[in-house]
């Protein structure tokens, strides 16, 4: 009998949630977009990515045709433009730098704003100026450590997409929970739907069970697509088990949904719920290093975002994918893991009211 | 099971905070009849309906549904009784068909939703989302969702609130029907019409307590005065204390016009003529009504229900 109702729930819980366009774009289609988006943009590139305007009066000298070439040599794409119209450009406000001068007496200005930005272009500036100085004076070139480039597990040899990838994962763990379970919760508390199920001989434990297996479901579903996204578009692929990987989300895929039902015992409306939502969402997702490594903030916020549970199931996720890590290598952040799901899990179950 | 009463209360008090909700409330419905509790809104109608749901919980008092406690017994109960909210919010991505298969796949037995979409008149609406429906087609769902497992009792909390005279008269035709199919109906209602036209008894309930039950037949003709004259003027109603003093009765003043109680409809009607042929009163127009629950209700608490 309980079986039997569970199946309907499922299968009409799946058919619901997936027709909400809002729900289906945000959980499905919205992480390829990022992994297509910031991948491109941040990775694969094989030129340096610096784009320069310099400035010249008058026509090009001998410095400056050495120090142009030694620039296109290190892949910098150098725009000469004159005076007036380099004014222009700069007064614009989206060069991060412009070199101005000629005949060997250069100036770099770099815009303040964009300061971050212009670093990279600096140093090869700088680097390539003392080339063409050395060649003007007859020495050879300077000689160059050797760089080799390659992932910190050694097993995948990709490029930033590799990185994001299971930071995606476990990203959109996290909004299953607090996005799609919690505003679901609080709208049919709010509007009286569970009071209308209270009535009827629907168990809750069968209501809420096939609530959350519809949404892991989804959430293995929208995996399956990024995964497939991500070795297509830049040949990346998962070097751990996909057990391990699936049993990963599941276990993420309770805590944070846990963590939904939770918060939304504290809020009576849907828009209170949001502020709520928004409000924890925000910190464990900048927290986490979903899209960029947290190395170079202090110490005491990267010791609190290292027992958060979103930050331990993305060095997971990464360690499984991107260095096919068994769990078993992984147990501290599991543990971490887990405890989270319990607690929230706990919580939430003697939180929940139906009606 | 075999009790002979559909349900039965004793005692029922419930309070949220410091509002005292139901105060001492004792119901007997036999099965088989529509009963009506009337009251305004906050009289406690639906508290009182959600103790005997099974949703809330009592703070004193017993309740027995179909002869069982919700305490010990609240599993069979809800196979049992449908139940209808003033506004069920289903999903807003739910069609009409889901909605009552969903529905039917929590009790043992349910009907085919195929059967019910003709009940209800939705054979049409069977595959359009629920948030498409008319407000009175949405109630009909309602009710749909409150027959799908056959009901021995059915709860309706004022099923017609908010819909025009023709969903409501469609409403009502399939409350009947509820009754000569055997089934117990206990509605809450606020319209006096609804009340009147519907019920085999009423309840009115204020403040938490039920002041006066009957059949709305008893009741009206338990107020000493069961009939009314309307005096209408043209424009608003002049001052009536000359009238009431010359009459000797008393005179209840409305906007454009007078209400005057009449216990001898034909002695006291003669006078109520008399005294505006007397006075030269710009009356436009005369007429006689019977008494309503409304009347009914402003007697026993002083207060009209829309207030």
């Amino acid at each position: 009998m309980h079986a039997r109702i569970f199946w309907q729930q499922l299968r009409i819980g799946l058919i619901l949630y997936l027709r909400i366009p809002a729900a289906v774009f945000w959980i499905i289609a919205f992480p390829i977009v990022l992994l297509l988006g910031l991948g491109t943009v941040f990775g694969g590139k094989q030129d340096s990515g610096v784009r320069l305007v310099w400035e010249q009066a008058g026509p090009t000298t001998k410095e400056d045709a050495l120090f142009l070439a030694a620039l296109g040599a290190r892949g910098a794409v150098v725009d000469i433009a004159s005076p007036s119209e380099a004014q222009l450009r700069w007064k614009g406000g989206k060069l991060p730098a412009m070199l101005e001068g000629q005949g060997g007496h250069y100036t770099l200005r770099i815009n303040s704003y964009l300061a971050g930005q212009a670093m990279q272009t600096e140093a090869i500036v700088q680097e390539q100026f003392m080339v063409a100085q050395a060649r003007a004076q007859g020495f050879g070139d300077p000689e160059r450590i050797p760089v080799a480039m390659s992932s910190p597990g050694g097993h995948q040899g990709g490029p930033y997409a590799a990185y994001l990838l299971p930071g995606l994962l476990g990203l959109n763990l996290l909004m299953i929970g607090v996005f799609s379970t919690g505003i679901v919760d609080v709208t049919l508390r709010a509007k009286g739907g569970y009071k209308r199920l209270a009535t009827t001989p629907l168990p809750r434990h069968v209501y809420l069970g096939a609530q959350v297996v519809v949404r892991i479901i989804v959430v293995l579903v929208s995996a399956a697509l990024l995964l497939l996204v991500g070795a297509l578009a830049f040949g990346i692929h998962n070097q751990g088990s996909y057990a391990s990987l699936v049993m990963v989300q599941i276990v993420g895929a309770g805590c944070f949904i846990s963590l939904g039902y939770f918060l939304a015992s504290f809020a009576q409306t849907p828009e209170v719920y949001s502020g709520i939502a928004n409000l924890i969402f925000l910190p464990l997702m900048l927290l986490s290093g979903v899209y960029f490594s947290l190395e170079g903030a202090p110490a005491w916020l990267q010791r609190g975002a290292d027992v958060l549970p979103l930050t331990p199931l993305i060095r997971v996720l990464r360690a499984i994918f991107n260095d096919g890590a068994g769990l078993s290598n992984e147990w501290t952040e599991i543990a971490l893991i887990g405890g989270w799901t319990l607690v929230l899990f706990l919580l939430a179950t003697r939180r929940f009211k139906w009606v | 099971m075999s009790s002979s009463l559909a349900i039965e209360a004793r005692g029922l008090h419930k309070s949220f905070r410091d509002v005292q909700a139901v105060r001492g409330l004792d119901l007997e419905i036999p099965r088989g009849e529509i009963f009506g509790l009337l009251g305004p809104n906050g009289a406690g109608k639906t508290t009182t309906l959600e103790m005997l749901e099974g949703l809330v919980r009592p703070d004193s008092g017993e309740i027995r549904v179909l002869g069982m406690d919700w305490r010990s017994q609240g599993a069979t109960i809800r196979t049992l009784i449908g139940v209808q909210f003033q506004s069920t919010e289903l999903d807003d991505h739910v069609k009409v068909r889901e909605a009552l298969e969903m529905f039917g796949s929590f009790y043992p037995r349910a009907r085919a939703p195929s059967e019910l979409l003709r009940l209800l008149h939705l054979e049409d609406k069977a595959e359009a989302y629920q948030r498409r429906l008319s407000g009175g087609q949405r109630q009909r769902l309602a009710l749909g969702l409150a027959l799908v497992n056959d009901p021995a009792l059915v709860f309706l909390d004022e099923p017609t609130t908010g819909l025009d005279p023709q969903a409501r008269q469609v409403l009502w035709d399939l409350v009947r029907q509820l009754k000569s199919e055997g089934r117990t109906v206990l509605l809450t209602t606020h319209y006096m019409e609804e009340a009147e036209v519907l019920c085999d008894r009423v309840g009115i309930m204020d403040r938490g307590q039920i002041l006066q039950l009957g059949t709305p037949r008893e009741l009206i003709a338990g107020l000493q005065q069961p009939s009314f004259a309307e005096v209408e003027f043209l424009g608003s109603a002049p001052d009536s204390r000359p009238f009431a003093e010359r009459l000797g009765l008393p005179v209840e003043c409305k906007d454009q016009s007078w209400a005057v109680p009449l216990g001898d409809p034909k002695r006291d009607l003669q006078a109520v003529l008399a005294c505006i042929e007397a006075l030269n009163l710009p009356m436009q127009q005369l007429h006689v009504r019977r008494a309503s629950l409304e009347d009914v209700f402003l007697q026993r608490t002083g207060r009209s229900l829309r207030d």
